[in-house]
Protein backbone atom coordinates (compact mmCIF):
# COMPACT_ATOMS: atom_id res chain seq x y z
CA UNK A 1 0.00 0.00 0.00
CA UNK A 2 1.70 3.66 -0.95
CA UNK A 3 2.07 5.50 1.77
CA UNK A 4 0.55 8.70 1.65
CA UNK A 5 2.14 10.69 4.50
CA UNK A 6 5.41 10.01 6.07
CA UNK A 7 6.99 11.98 8.95
CA UNK A 8 10.37 11.60 9.18
CA UNK A 9 12.53 12.05 12.49
CA UNK A 10 10.29 15.35 13.45
CA UNK A 11 11.52 17.40 16.15
CA UNK A 12 9.18 19.94 18.08
CA UNK A 13 8.59 21.99 20.49
CA UNK A 14 6.15 25.20 21.63
CA UNK A 15 8.10 28.34 21.69
CA UNK A 16 11.88 28.26 23.39
CA UNK A 17 10.51 25.03 25.53
CA UNK A 18 11.52 21.84 25.18
CA UNK A 19 11.33 19.19 22.27
CA UNK A 20 7.59 17.24 23.08
CA UNK A 21 8.01 15.84 19.96
CA UNK A 22 11.78 14.32 20.59
CA UNK A 23 12.48 12.66 16.48
CA UNK A 24 8.79 10.81 15.80
CA UNK A 25 8.20 9.17 12.48
CA UNK A 26 4.96 8.01 11.33
CA UNK A 27 3.70 6.52 7.79
CA UNK A 28 -0.13 6.71 7.35
CA UNK A 29 -1.17 4.45 4.13
CA UNK A 30 -4.09 5.44 1.66
CA UNK A 31 -7.62 4.64 2.57
CA UNK A 32 -6.81 3.79 6.41
CA UNK A 33 -8.50 4.59 9.59
CA UNK A 34 -4.98 4.78 11.92
CA UNK A 35 -4.98 5.43 15.55
CA UNK A 36 -2.34 7.20 17.51
CA UNK A 37 -2.15 6.66 21.24
CA UNK A 38 -0.27 7.22 24.08
CA UNK A 39 -0.83 8.54 27.34
CA UNK A 40 -0.63 12.32 28.34
CA UNK A 41 2.16 14.93 27.32
CA UNK A 42 3.36 12.09 24.59
CA UNK A 43 3.03 14.52 22.21
CA UNK A 44 -0.07 13.38 20.27
CA UNK A 45 -1.86 16.44 19.66
CA UNK A 46 1.34 18.48 18.75
CA UNK A 47 2.24 16.13 16.28
CA UNK A 48 -1.01 16.83 14.43
CA UNK A 49 -0.08 20.44 14.66
CA UNK A 50 3.19 19.98 13.00
CA UNK A 51 1.59 18.34 10.22
CA UNK A 52 -1.24 20.76 10.18
CA UNK A 53 1.66 23.58 9.89
CA UNK A 54 0.28 25.25 13.48
CA UNK A 55 4.01 24.27 14.86
CA UNK A 56 7.26 25.01 13.02
CA UNK A 57 9.46 21.94 12.65
CA UNK A 58 12.89 21.86 14.71
CA UNK A 59 14.02 19.43 12.47
CA UNK A 60 13.43 16.59 10.69
CA UNK A 61 10.79 16.21 7.64
CA UNK A 62 6.76 16.05 6.33
CA UNK A 63 5.88 14.33 3.29
CA UNK A 64 3.19 13.96 1.67
CA UNK A 65 2.15 11.89 -1.62
CA UNK A 66 5.79 12.35 -1.92
CA UNK A 67 6.02 16.32 -1.48
CA UNK A 68 7.51 17.95 1.69
CA UNK A 69 4.59 20.03 3.21
CA UNK A 70 6.79 21.00 6.50
CA UNK A 71 7.63 24.79 6.20
CA UNK A 72 4.13 25.71 4.85
CA UNK A 73 1.74 27.06 5.90
CA UNK A 74 -1.63 25.72 7.49
CA UNK A 75 -4.06 26.97 4.37
CA UNK A 76 -1.55 25.48 2.18
CA UNK A 77 -1.53 22.58 3.30
CA UNK A 78 -4.85 22.02 3.48
CA UNK A 79 -5.18 22.87 -0.27
CA UNK A 80 -2.60 19.95 -0.45
CA UNK A 81 -5.27 17.61 1.02
CA UNK A 82 -4.81 17.48 4.41
CA UNK A 83 -8.07 18.70 6.99
CA UNK A 84 -7.33 18.93 10.74
CA UNK A 85 -9.99 18.87 12.91
CA UNK A 86 -8.19 19.79 16.77
CA UNK A 87 -9.43 19.27 20.04
CA UNK A 88 -11.05 22.78 20.59
CA UNK A 89 -12.96 21.80 16.96
CA UNK A 90 -12.19 24.68 15.37
CA UNK A 91 -15.71 26.35 14.95
CA UNK A 92 -16.47 29.97 14.76
CA UNK A 93 -19.20 29.89 17.67
CA UNK A 94 -20.85 33.33 16.36
CA UNK A 95 -21.27 31.95 12.98
CA UNK A 96 -23.90 29.83 12.01
CA UNK A 97 -24.03 26.23 10.98
CA UNK A 98 -24.15 27.26 7.50
CA UNK A 99 -21.74 29.97 7.22
CA UNK A 100 -19.25 27.30 9.37
CA UNK A 101 -19.99 24.75 6.75
CA UNK A 102 -19.30 27.60 4.23
CA UNK A 103 -16.18 28.36 5.46
CA UNK A 104 -15.26 24.84 5.66
CA UNK A 105 -15.00 25.09 1.68
CA UNK A 106 -13.24 28.35 1.99
CA UNK A 107 -10.73 27.26 -0.25
CA UNK A 108 -13.62 25.90 -2.68
CA UNK A 109 -13.63 28.62 -5.88
CA UNK A 110 -16.96 27.52 -7.49
CA UNK A 111 -19.97 28.95 -5.43
CA UNK A 112 -22.52 26.82 -6.85
CA UNK A 113 -20.45 23.49 -5.95
CA UNK A 114 -19.99 24.79 -2.77
CA UNK A 115 -23.69 25.71 -2.13
CA UNK A 116 -24.62 22.07 -3.39
CA UNK A 117 -22.09 20.38 -0.83
CA UNK A 118 -23.64 22.13 1.71
CA UNK A 119 -26.84 21.17 0.91
CA UNK A 120 -25.55 17.36 0.82
CA UNK A 121 -24.25 17.81 4.02
CA UNK A 122 -26.91 19.26 5.69
CA UNK A 123 -29.06 16.18 4.14
CA UNK A 124 -26.90 13.69 5.26
CA UNK A 125 -26.71 15.35 8.69
CA UNK A 126 -30.10 15.86 9.61
CA UNK A 127 -29.86 17.60 12.77
CA UNK A 128 -27.08 19.84 11.70
CA UNK A 129 -29.79 20.47 8.72
CA UNK A 130 -32.66 21.03 11.39
CA UNK A 131 -29.92 23.79 13.07
CA UNK A 132 -28.83 25.29 9.62
CA UNK A 133 -29.66 28.75 10.78
CA UNK A 134 -28.37 28.70 15.02
CA UNK A 135 -24.82 29.86 15.71
CA UNK A 136 -22.47 27.26 16.34
CA UNK A 137 -21.37 28.33 19.72
CA UNK A 138 -25.03 27.08 20.65
CA UNK A 139 -24.70 23.72 19.76
CA UNK A 140 -24.21 20.54 22.13
CA UNK A 141 -20.93 19.69 22.61
CA UNK A 142 -22.02 16.35 20.54
CA UNK A 143 -23.49 18.70 18.05
CA UNK A 144 -20.46 20.41 17.79
CA UNK A 145 -17.87 18.00 17.15
CA UNK A 146 -20.53 16.30 14.73
CA UNK A 147 -20.19 19.51 12.49
CA UNK A 148 -16.73 19.61 12.59
CA UNK A 149 -15.97 16.17 11.16
CA UNK A 150 -19.45 17.07 8.43
CA UNK A 151 -17.30 20.12 7.49
CA UNK A 152 -14.39 18.17 6.15
CA UNK A 153 -17.10 16.30 3.83
CA UNK A 154 -17.23 20.11 1.80
CA UNK A 155 -13.26 19.81 0.87
CA UNK A 156 -13.30 15.94 0.78
CA UNK A 157 -9.78 15.89 1.64
CA UNK A 158 -7.64 12.95 0.90
CA UNK A 159 -6.34 12.44 4.87
CA UNK A 160 -8.85 13.85 8.01
CA UNK A 161 -6.51 14.03 11.03
CA UNK A 162 -9.06 14.17 13.76
CA UNK A 163 -7.89 14.89 17.51
CA UNK A 164 -9.27 13.30 20.46
CA UNK A 165 -13.22 13.34 18.40
CA UNK A 166 -14.93 11.51 21.36
CA UNK A 167 -13.23 14.36 24.52
CA UNK A 168 -16.45 14.74 26.89
CA UNK A 169 -19.33 13.05 24.89
CA UNK A 170 -21.36 10.60 26.18
CA UNK A 171 -20.92 6.83 24.91
CA UNK A 172 -23.85 6.97 22.89
CA UNK A 173 -22.39 9.96 21.06
CA UNK A 174 -19.04 8.52 20.58
CA UNK A 175 -20.47 5.67 18.51
CA UNK A 176 -22.04 8.46 16.48
CA UNK A 177 -18.67 10.26 15.77
CA UNK A 178 -17.18 6.78 14.88
CA UNK A 179 -19.99 6.43 12.35
CA UNK A 180 -18.80 9.49 10.85
CA UNK A 181 -15.11 8.50 10.95
CA UNK A 182 -16.15 5.04 8.65
CA UNK A 183 -18.17 7.27 6.46
CA UNK A 184 -15.16 9.47 5.97
CA UNK A 185 -13.26 6.04 4.91
CA UNK A 186 -16.06 4.94 2.81
CA UNK A 187 -16.24 7.84 0.72
CA UNK A 188 -12.14 7.52 0.24
CA UNK A 189 -10.78 9.77 2.12
CA UNK A 190 -7.34 8.55 4.69
CA UNK A 191 -8.01 9.23 8.66
CA UNK A 192 -5.30 10.00 10.91
CA UNK A 193 -7.52 9.94 14.58
CA UNK A 194 -5.43 10.74 18.28
CA UNK A 195 -7.38 9.23 20.71
CA UNK A 196 -7.12 9.00 24.79
CA UNK A 197 -9.66 6.28 25.04
CA UNK A 198 -7.00 4.21 23.14
CA UNK A 199 -9.70 0.98 23.46
CA UNK A 200 -11.94 2.63 21.60
CA UNK A 201 -9.76 4.11 19.17
CA UNK A 202 -7.81 0.81 17.97
CA UNK A 203 -11.00 -0.86 17.88
CA UNK A 204 -12.59 1.77 15.28
CA UNK A 205 -9.25 1.72 12.77
CA UNK A 206 -7.26 -0.49 10.85
CA UNK A 207 -3.32 0.56 12.01
CA UNK A 208 -2.35 2.33 15.08
CA UNK A 209 0.88 3.74 16.46
CA UNK A 210 2.54 4.14 20.08
CA UNK A 211 3.63 7.54 20.89
CA UNK A 212 5.60 8.11 23.75
CA UNK A 213 7.80 10.86 24.91
CA UNK A 214 7.77 12.04 21.51
CA UNK A 215 8.75 8.95 19.53
CA UNK A 216 6.82 6.42 18.16
CA UNK A 217 7.10 2.97 19.96
CA UNK A 218 5.50 0.79 17.69
CA UNK A 219 3.17 0.87 14.55
CA UNK A 220 1.38 -1.86 13.33
CA UNK A 221 -1.86 -3.47 12.91
CA UNK A 222 -4.61 -1.87 15.39
CA UNK A 223 -5.45 -5.84 16.03
CA UNK A 224 -1.77 -6.42 17.03
CA UNK A 225 -1.82 -3.53 19.63
CA UNK A 226 -4.65 -4.27 20.76
CA UNK A 227 -3.61 -7.66 21.53
CA UNK A 228 -0.09 -7.01 22.91
CA UNK A 229 -0.03 -7.66 26.63
CA UNK A 230 2.66 -4.59 27.20
CA UNK A 231 0.72 -2.15 25.49
CA UNK A 232 -2.81 -3.36 27.03
CA UNK A 233 -0.99 -2.78 30.49
CA UNK A 234 1.23 0.29 29.67
CA UNK A 235 -1.84 2.05 27.60
CA UNK A 236 -5.26 0.63 27.89
CA UNK A 237 -5.49 0.33 31.61
CA UNK A 238 -5.28 -4.08 31.78
CA UNK A 239 -3.50 -5.71 33.96
CA UNK A 240 -0.15 -7.68 33.06
CA UNK A 241 -1.67 -11.73 32.35
CA UNK A 242 1.90 -12.24 33.78
CA UNK A 243 2.20 -13.82 37.15
CA UNK B 1 -39.26 69.40 22.79
CA UNK B 2 -38.32 71.13 19.75
CA UNK B 3 -34.89 71.54 21.78
CA UNK B 4 -34.42 68.08 22.81
CA UNK B 5 -35.26 67.15 18.88
CA UNK B 6 -32.72 69.10 17.91
CA UNK B 7 -30.17 67.88 20.03
CA UNK B 8 -30.90 64.60 18.71
CA UNK B 9 -30.42 65.17 15.55
CA UNK B 10 -27.37 66.94 16.20
CA UNK B 11 -26.04 64.36 18.27
CA UNK B 12 -26.93 61.57 15.87
CA UNK B 13 -25.84 63.49 12.88
CA UNK B 14 -22.42 63.89 14.13
CA UNK B 15 -22.78 60.37 15.95
CA UNK B 16 -22.87 58.62 12.08
CA UNK B 17 -19.34 60.57 11.28
CA UNK B 18 -17.70 59.27 14.85
CA UNK B 19 -19.03 55.88 13.72
CA UNK B 20 -16.70 55.72 10.55
CA UNK B 21 -14.35 57.19 12.41
CA UNK B 22 -13.96 54.35 15.13
CA UNK B 23 -15.29 51.55 12.57
CA UNK B 24 -11.43 51.01 11.04
CA UNK B 25 -9.93 51.14 14.71
CA UNK B 26 -12.52 48.52 15.56
CA UNK B 27 -12.14 46.58 12.87
CA UNK B 28 -8.15 46.59 13.11
CA UNK B 29 -8.85 45.76 16.78
CA UNK B 30 -10.91 42.42 16.07
CA UNK B 31 -8.81 40.63 13.84
CA UNK B 32 -5.24 41.63 14.39
CA UNK B 33 -5.53 42.86 18.47
CA UNK B 34 -3.72 46.21 17.20
CA UNK B 35 -4.71 49.00 19.95
CA UNK B 36 -3.54 51.44 16.82
CA UNK B 37 -2.69 54.64 18.57
CA UNK B 38 -2.17 56.12 15.30
CA UNK B 39 -5.59 55.96 14.05
CA UNK B 40 -6.41 59.17 14.55
CA UNK B 41 -3.87 60.73 13.07
CA UNK B 42 -4.79 58.37 9.81
CA UNK B 43 -7.98 60.44 10.16
CA UNK B 44 -5.57 63.65 9.80
CA UNK B 45 -3.86 62.49 7.02
CA UNK B 46 -7.06 61.47 5.45
CA UNK B 47 -8.62 64.71 5.63
CA UNK B 48 -5.24 66.68 4.32
CA UNK B 49 -5.88 64.36 1.29
CA UNK B 50 -9.02 65.78 0.76
CA UNK B 51 -8.53 69.26 1.48
CA UNK B 52 -5.22 69.84 -0.68
CA UNK B 53 -7.87 68.21 -3.62
CA UNK B 54 -10.45 71.00 -2.65
CA UNK B 55 -8.10 73.98 -2.32
CA UNK B 56 -5.95 72.94 -5.46
CA UNK B 57 -8.69 71.82 -7.32
CA UNK B 58 -12.03 72.09 -6.10
CA UNK B 59 -13.10 68.70 -5.72
CA UNK B 60 -15.77 68.06 -3.73
CA UNK B 61 -14.55 66.55 0.07
CA UNK B 62 -17.43 64.09 -0.36
CA UNK B 63 -16.40 63.04 -4.42
CA UNK B 64 -13.19 62.88 -2.98
CA UNK B 65 -13.66 60.29 0.07
CA UNK B 66 -12.58 57.15 -2.14
CA UNK B 67 -9.93 59.10 -3.23
CA UNK B 68 -8.34 59.86 0.60
CA UNK B 69 -9.74 55.77 1.37
CA UNK B 70 -7.58 54.61 -0.91
CA UNK B 71 -4.03 56.89 -0.49
CA UNK B 72 -4.89 55.47 2.99
CA UNK B 73 -5.27 52.40 2.33
CA UNK B 74 -1.61 52.93 0.52
CA UNK B 75 -0.48 53.79 3.39
CA UNK B 76 -1.72 51.43 5.72
CA UNK B 77 -0.22 48.34 3.87
CA UNK B 78 3.03 50.05 3.46
CA UNK B 79 2.92 50.96 7.58
CA UNK B 80 1.86 47.35 8.37
CA UNK B 81 5.11 45.52 6.46
CA UNK B 82 7.29 48.09 7.67
CA UNK B 83 6.35 47.88 11.33
CA UNK B 84 3.41 44.98 12.26
CA UNK B 85 4.71 42.52 10.11
CA UNK B 86 7.65 41.17 11.24
CA UNK B 87 6.31 41.45 15.19
CA UNK B 88 3.40 39.40 13.97
CA UNK B 89 5.04 35.93 15.44
CA UNK B 90 5.72 38.08 18.82
CA UNK B 91 3.97 36.36 21.78
CA UNK B 92 3.94 40.22 23.14
CA UNK B 93 2.39 41.17 20.47
CA UNK B 94 -0.75 42.98 21.49
CA UNK B 95 1.35 45.18 23.98
CA UNK B 96 3.94 45.59 21.60
CA UNK B 97 1.49 47.17 19.19
CA UNK B 98 0.54 49.93 21.39
CA UNK B 99 3.83 50.95 21.48
CA UNK B 100 4.50 50.94 17.92
CA UNK B 101 1.32 52.54 17.48
CA UNK B 102 2.38 55.00 19.16
CA UNK B 103 5.49 55.67 17.56
CA UNK B 104 3.97 55.51 13.98
CA UNK B 105 1.19 58.19 15.39
CA UNK B 106 3.98 60.49 16.86
CA UNK B 107 5.87 59.99 13.37
CA UNK B 108 3.14 60.93 11.13
CA UNK B 109 1.86 63.93 13.97
CA UNK B 110 5.67 65.28 12.88
CA UNK B 111 5.62 64.76 9.48
CA UNK B 112 2.27 66.44 9.08
CA UNK B 113 3.62 69.16 11.13
CA UNK B 114 6.34 69.94 9.59
CA UNK B 115 4.58 69.73 6.08
CA UNK B 116 1.43 71.68 6.75
CA UNK B 117 2.24 73.42 10.04
CA UNK B 118 -0.09 73.47 12.75
CA UNK B 119 -2.71 76.07 11.74
CA UNK B 120 -6.21 74.63 11.95
CA UNK B 121 -7.45 74.35 8.71
CA UNK B 122 -11.42 73.16 7.17
CA UNK B 123 -12.32 72.71 3.96
CA UNK B 124 -15.72 74.79 2.77
CA UNK B 125 -17.77 73.12 0.39
CA UNK B 126 -20.72 75.35 -0.33
CA UNK B 127 -23.11 72.83 1.83
CA UNK B 128 -20.63 73.09 4.65
CA UNK B 129 -22.53 76.46 6.01
CA UNK B 130 -25.87 75.32 4.97
CA UNK B 131 -29.42 74.32 7.05
CA UNK B 132 -32.84 72.50 5.87
CA UNK B 133 -35.24 73.58 8.28
CA UNK B 134 -38.13 71.34 9.54
CA UNK B 135 -40.25 73.72 10.76
CA UNK B 136 -38.61 74.72 14.53
CA UNK B 137 -35.81 72.41 13.70
CA UNK B 138 -32.67 72.97 12.11
CA UNK B 139 -30.41 70.43 10.23
CA UNK B 140 -27.37 71.41 9.76
CA UNK B 141 -26.22 70.16 5.74
CA UNK B 142 -22.83 69.32 6.52
CA UNK B 143 -23.25 67.15 9.63
CA UNK B 144 -26.19 65.97 7.48
CA UNK B 145 -24.58 64.84 4.46
CA UNK B 146 -21.68 63.38 6.35
CA UNK B 147 -23.83 61.35 8.46
CA UNK B 148 -24.98 60.27 5.15
CA UNK B 149 -22.03 59.72 3.56
CA UNK B 150 -20.80 57.84 7.09
CA UNK B 151 -23.56 55.46 7.36
CA UNK B 152 -23.17 54.55 3.42
CA UNK B 153 -19.60 53.58 3.75
CA UNK B 154 -20.28 51.56 6.77
CA UNK B 155 -23.38 49.70 5.30
CA UNK B 156 -20.84 49.11 2.32
CA UNK B 157 -18.38 47.55 5.34
CA UNK B 158 -21.07 45.90 6.96
CA UNK B 159 -22.33 44.04 3.25
CA UNK B 160 -18.41 43.30 2.30
CA UNK B 161 -17.91 41.35 6.00
CA UNK B 162 -21.11 39.78 5.52
CA UNK B 163 -21.51 38.50 1.80
CA UNK B 164 -18.43 38.60 0.00
CA UNK B 165 -15.50 36.09 0.81
CA UNK B 166 -12.56 37.59 1.98
CA UNK B 167 -15.75 39.09 4.59
CA UNK B 168 -15.99 35.41 5.49
CA UNK B 169 -11.86 35.43 6.03
CA UNK B 170 -12.00 38.58 7.93
CA UNK B 171 -15.17 37.65 10.58
CA UNK B 172 -13.54 33.77 10.86
CA UNK B 173 -9.80 35.62 11.46
CA UNK B 174 -11.61 37.95 14.39
CA UNK B 175 -13.45 34.60 15.88
CA UNK B 176 -10.71 32.42 15.91
CA UNK B 177 -7.41 32.85 14.31
CA UNK B 178 -6.17 29.15 14.04
CA UNK B 179 -9.41 27.28 12.96
CA UNK B 180 -9.36 30.46 9.96
CA UNK B 181 -5.91 28.96 9.11
CA UNK B 182 -7.03 25.58 8.96
CA UNK B 183 -10.01 26.20 7.23
CA UNK B 184 -7.86 27.43 4.15
CA UNK B 185 -7.60 31.66 5.22
CA UNK B 186 -3.96 33.17 4.64
CA UNK B 187 -4.50 34.98 8.11
CA UNK B 188 -1.27 36.47 7.08
CA UNK B 189 -2.84 38.49 3.71
CA UNK B 190 -6.21 39.18 5.72
CA UNK B 191 -3.90 40.99 8.74
CA UNK B 192 -2.45 43.39 5.57
CA UNK B 193 -5.39 43.72 3.88
CA UNK B 194 -7.69 44.55 6.86
CA UNK B 195 -4.79 46.73 8.38
CA UNK B 196 -5.11 48.62 5.15
CA UNK B 197 -8.85 48.75 5.25
CA UNK B 198 -8.98 50.04 8.83
CA UNK B 199 -6.81 52.85 8.03
CA UNK B 200 -8.70 53.01 4.42
CA UNK B 201 -11.69 53.92 6.59
CA UNK B 202 -9.98 56.55 8.82
CA UNK B 203 -8.88 58.16 5.43
CA UNK B 204 -12.44 58.32 4.38
CA UNK B 205 -13.62 59.43 7.53
CA UNK B 206 -10.84 62.21 7.30
CA UNK B 207 -12.65 63.21 4.14
CA UNK B 208 -15.52 63.96 6.17
CA UNK B 209 -13.96 65.16 9.10
CA UNK B 210 -12.04 68.30 6.71
CA UNK B 211 -15.29 70.09 6.64
CA UNK B 212 -17.36 68.46 9.76
CA UNK B 213 -14.18 69.74 12.36
CA UNK B 214 -11.60 72.34 11.63
CA UNK B 215 -8.51 70.04 12.17
CA UNK B 216 -4.40 70.72 12.64
CA UNK B 217 -1.72 67.23 12.87
CA UNK B 218 -1.68 67.43 16.56
CA UNK B 219 -5.72 67.92 16.85
CA UNK B 220 -5.20 63.66 17.06
CA UNK B 221 -4.56 63.33 20.50
CA UNK B 222 -7.92 64.89 21.57
CA UNK B 223 -9.29 61.86 19.18
CA UNK B 224 -7.54 59.26 20.89
CA UNK B 225 -9.59 59.38 23.76
CA UNK B 226 -13.20 59.85 22.11
CA UNK B 227 -12.73 56.98 19.39
CA UNK B 228 -11.30 54.95 22.92
CA UNK B 229 -14.67 55.06 24.74
CA UNK B 230 -16.75 54.66 21.52
CA UNK B 231 -14.94 51.37 20.97
CA UNK B 232 -14.84 50.53 24.24
CA UNK B 233 -18.35 51.26 25.24
CA UNK B 234 -19.64 49.50 21.92
CA UNK B 235 -16.88 45.84 22.90
CA UNK B 236 -13.67 46.11 21.53
CA UNK B 237 -13.24 44.53 18.13
CA UNK B 238 -17.35 44.86 17.52
CA UNK B 239 -18.09 47.02 14.74
CA UNK B 240 -21.78 47.34 15.43
CA UNK B 241 -20.62 48.03 18.94
CA UNK B 242 -18.45 50.67 17.73
CA UNK B 243 -21.64 52.34 16.19
CA UNK B 244 -23.92 51.98 18.59
CA UNK B 245 -21.25 53.03 20.82
CA UNK B 246 -21.11 56.59 18.70
CA UNK B 247 -24.57 57.62 18.30
CA UNK B 248 -24.94 57.17 21.71
CA UNK B 249 -21.84 59.13 23.23
CA UNK B 250 -22.14 61.56 20.38
CA UNK B 251 -26.06 62.84 21.60
CA UNK B 252 -25.20 62.60 24.83
CA UNK B 253 -22.14 64.71 24.43
CA UNK B 254 -24.60 67.06 22.63
CA UNK B 255 -27.13 67.22 25.52
CA UNK B 256 -23.82 67.75 27.64
CA UNK B 257 -22.79 70.94 25.32
CA UNK B 258 -26.63 72.35 25.13
CA UNK B 259 -27.46 72.14 28.14
CA UNK B 260 -24.11 72.48 30.55
CA UNK B 261 -21.70 74.09 28.31
CA UNK B 262 -19.64 73.04 24.93
CA UNK B 263 -16.64 73.27 27.25
CA UNK B 264 -17.91 69.71 29.09
CA UNK B 265 -18.75 68.28 25.96
CA UNK B 266 -16.11 66.60 25.48
CA UNK B 267 -15.74 65.47 28.87
CA UNK B 268 -18.69 63.24 28.44
CA UNK B 269 -16.33 60.56 26.22
CA UNK B 270 -13.78 60.46 29.08
CA UNK B 271 -16.01 60.34 31.51
CA UNK B 272 -18.32 57.29 29.43
CA UNK B 273 -14.63 55.80 28.95
CA UNK B 274 -13.60 55.49 33.00
CA UNK B 275 -17.34 54.49 33.79
CA UNK B 276 -17.33 51.83 31.08
CA UNK B 277 -14.16 50.49 32.02
CA UNK B 278 -15.47 50.42 35.90
CA UNK B 279 -18.61 48.54 35.05
CA UNK B 280 -18.70 46.96 32.07
CA UNK B 281 -15.41 46.86 30.76
CA UNK B 282 -16.05 43.95 28.02
CA UNK B 283 -18.72 47.24 26.72
CA UNK B 284 -22.47 46.97 25.50
CA UNK B 285 -21.34 43.73 22.94
CA UNK B 286 -18.13 42.72 23.73
CA UNK B 287 -17.68 38.91 25.47
CA UNK B 288 -17.21 38.84 29.03
CA UNK B 289 -13.68 39.30 29.80
CA UNK B 290 -12.00 36.24 31.11
CA UNK B 291 -9.99 36.20 34.80
CA UNK B 292 -6.28 36.16 34.44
Amino acid sequence: MAKLLEVEDVVAGYGRGPDILTGTTLSVEAGHVQCIIGPNGAGKSTLMKAIAGLLPLRSGAIRFNGERIDGMRPDQILRKGICFVPQERALFGKMTVRENLRMGGFILDDPRALGQRIDAVLEAFPILGERATQRAGTLSGGQQQMLAMARTLIVEPEIVMLDEPSLGLAPQIVEQMYDIVHMLREKGMTVLLVEQNAAVGLANADRGSVLDLGKTLFEGPASEILSDPRIQELYLGKPSQVA
Amino acid sequence: MADIVQVIILGLALGGVYALMASGLTLVFGVMRIVNLAHPIMIIAGAFVSYWLFTLYGLDPIVSMPIAAIVMFCVGIIVYKLIFEREAASAKYSEMTVLLTFAVAMCFDGLLGTAFSNTQRITSPFYATDAIFLGDVFIPTGQLYAGIASLTVIAALVAFLQFTRFGYAIRATTQNRDAAQLMGVNVGLVSIITFGIGVGLAGAAGALVSFVFSFFPAKHWEWIAILMSLVVLGGMGKLAGAIIGALILATLAAFVSTYIGTTWSTMTFFLALFVILLVRPQGLFGDPLEES
